[in-house]
């Protein structure tokens, strides 16, 4: 039960975090340069009407479109770590077998997904109203991409096999296999040519920075509060299966 | 497993041997494997054929001559894989296998193996094909080419029939067999397919670039690496469950 009230809390820190980020990231943050492409390319070729201020401030939809920074990349960046989190128990659950591991791997999966999904959601916003197009088959769009087949085929997977050791085992593998991308999709950007902004290279200021981690954290906890209240759902339905089994028979 | 190793006076090398001239010897007598993807790999070309049609006659066929090549060796390696290891399955040959005292991994390359040779057997039918119809060698045609092609698609190969001879032991256990390993089989693929068809591009098109193809072939060589140490290392718990 400790666990559960952590997680309560945690949800609720996590929301007032998150929404004290939105709020931040419209009033308090600055605009900024998006990594190694200067907005200001990017609007002249995407928006050529936008104009500037006497003092160089940028007005416009592209300096709103900005805002999404603060929540697509904290999304993207813990729909890796939970994705990570979930490789780690498919191979604790390997070497041990123990169930508890899989339904661990299984559930840190699914928070993966809502990660990837809000993270495609925003990114094709932001790609909309920057580059002009919903969509463009560029290196770390294209691997995020793969990524999310992946999982989806992880789940696909789950679902088309019966016998529950085999399940757990089959996809505890493909969950090893479709981690090994996820590296791939977080350098490419720093590896091969991409239109696809990196932040972390040009550095931040404080009033962008903050938001920034008000956001990643609250959304961390958010997902982990998610994440343990899953869990927890799961072990009372399997104990309940116990039970019914022991009953019927 | 060691006990198990003493017992058996058979070697590694030779239970290798026996599992591949298994799967060989099968083949010889139904024929069914190389026939049925060697017909699927013409349909894939009648299709293309239909699919360039109506591109008229400026259209340049090289540029994505890599893509449609590995377009039909992905497609049929989908169905020889598929293949392969519903045999197993509906003959109980896999169980006998499991029970026989054969160590997992030596299972794992006597399959793999021969998927390869199967699908390497189909390629050396259907590229020299694929290159004549549509005309493909137009720019570079030479022994030097055919070369640096069969590398390729032998790196290429290796990585498919690796890595789908341990997807493909899963998704035969699976309630929708050959949709499962179409789902798990293109997107673990998608890296490698990259490279090999970048690097296939690279010796076709009208101003070959060596420098493009060894930089792909090594990256389709990492993945063959990285990609059949983690099945080489999985197959084993594939078998056990």
């Amino acid at each position: 039960m400790k666990q559960i009230r952590i997680a309560l809390w945690l949800a609720i820190v996590g929301g007032i975090a998150t929404t004290a980020a939105f709020l931040m990231a419209f009033f308090t943050a600055e605009v900024q340069l998006f990594g190694t492409v200067s907005l200001a390319e990017q609007i002249q070729t995407a928006f050529p009407l936008l104009g500037q201020d006497a003092s160089g401030f940028m007005f416009g939809r592209p300096w709103f479109s900005q805002k999404i920074f603060y929540f697509h990349v904290p999304f993207a960046e813990a729909s890796f770590l939970v994705f990570t989190v979930a490789a780690f128990f498919a191979i604790r659950f390997l070497m041990t077998k123990d169930k508890g591991y899989d339904t661990k791997s299984r559930v840190a999966m699914e928070v993966a997904l809502v990660f990837v999904v809000l993270t495609l959601i925003t990114g094709d916003l932001w790609t909309k109203a920057s580059w002009g197009v919903w969509w463009e088959w560029e290196p770390r769009l294209t691997t995020y991409f793969i990524m999310t087949l992946l999982m989806i085929a992880y789940f696909v997977l789950r679902n088309s096999l019966e016998d529950e050791e085999r399940r757990a085992v089959y996809a505890s593998v493909y969950g090893i296999m479709a981690w090994i991308t996820a590296p791939i999709s977080f350098f490419i950007t720093r590896v091969i040519p991409s239109d696809h902004p990196v932040v972390f290279k040009s550095g931040m200021a404080t009033s962008n920075l903050l938001p920034f981690i008000v956001a990643q954290l609250g959304m961390l906890a958010i997902g982990y509060a998610v994440y343990t209240i899953r869990v927890r759902e799961e072990r009372m339905r399997e104990r309940l299966d116990v039970i019914k089994d022991s009953l019927e028979g | 497993m060691a006990e198990q190793k003493q017992g058996s006076h058979i070697s590694s090398m030779r239970q290798f041997k026996a599992i591949l001239k298994k799967d060989i010897v099968m083949e010889l007598r139904t024929k069914e494997m190389l026939t049925s993807m060697g017909l699927y790999a013409l349909l894939v070309l009648l299709i293309y054929y239909i699919a360039l049609s109506q591109a008229g006659s400026e259209f340049d066929v090289t540029n994505i001559a890599g893509g449609l090549l590995w377009l039909a060796i992905v497609f049929t390696s989908l169905l020889g894989l598929n293949r392969s290891l519903v045999h197993e399955k509906d003959q109980g040959c896999l169980d006998a296998l499991l029970l026989a005292p054969v160590d997992r991994p030596v299972i794992f390359f006597g399959k793999a193996i021969g998927n390869l040779l199967f699908l390497l057997i189909v390629e050396v039918f259907v590229t020299p094909l694929f290159m004549l119809i549509f005309n493909a060698g137009k720019y570079s045609s030479g022994i030097a080419t055919w070369g640096y092609l069969s590398l390729i698609l032998i790196v290429g190969s290796i990585g498919i029939a690796g890595v789908g001879t341990l997807l493909a032991t899963m998704s035969v256990n699976t309630t929708g067999k050959d949709f499962v390993l179409a789902v798990l089989f293109i997107p673990v693929m998608f890296p490698l397919l990259l490279a090999v068809v970048a690097a296939t591009w690279a010796i076709l098109n009208a101003s070959p670039d060596m420098a493009v193809y060894w930089k792909m072939l090594g990256i389709a060589g990492g993945y063959d690496a990285i990609m059949l140490l983690a099945a080489y290392a999985l197959y084993e718990f594939v078998l056990g469950a």
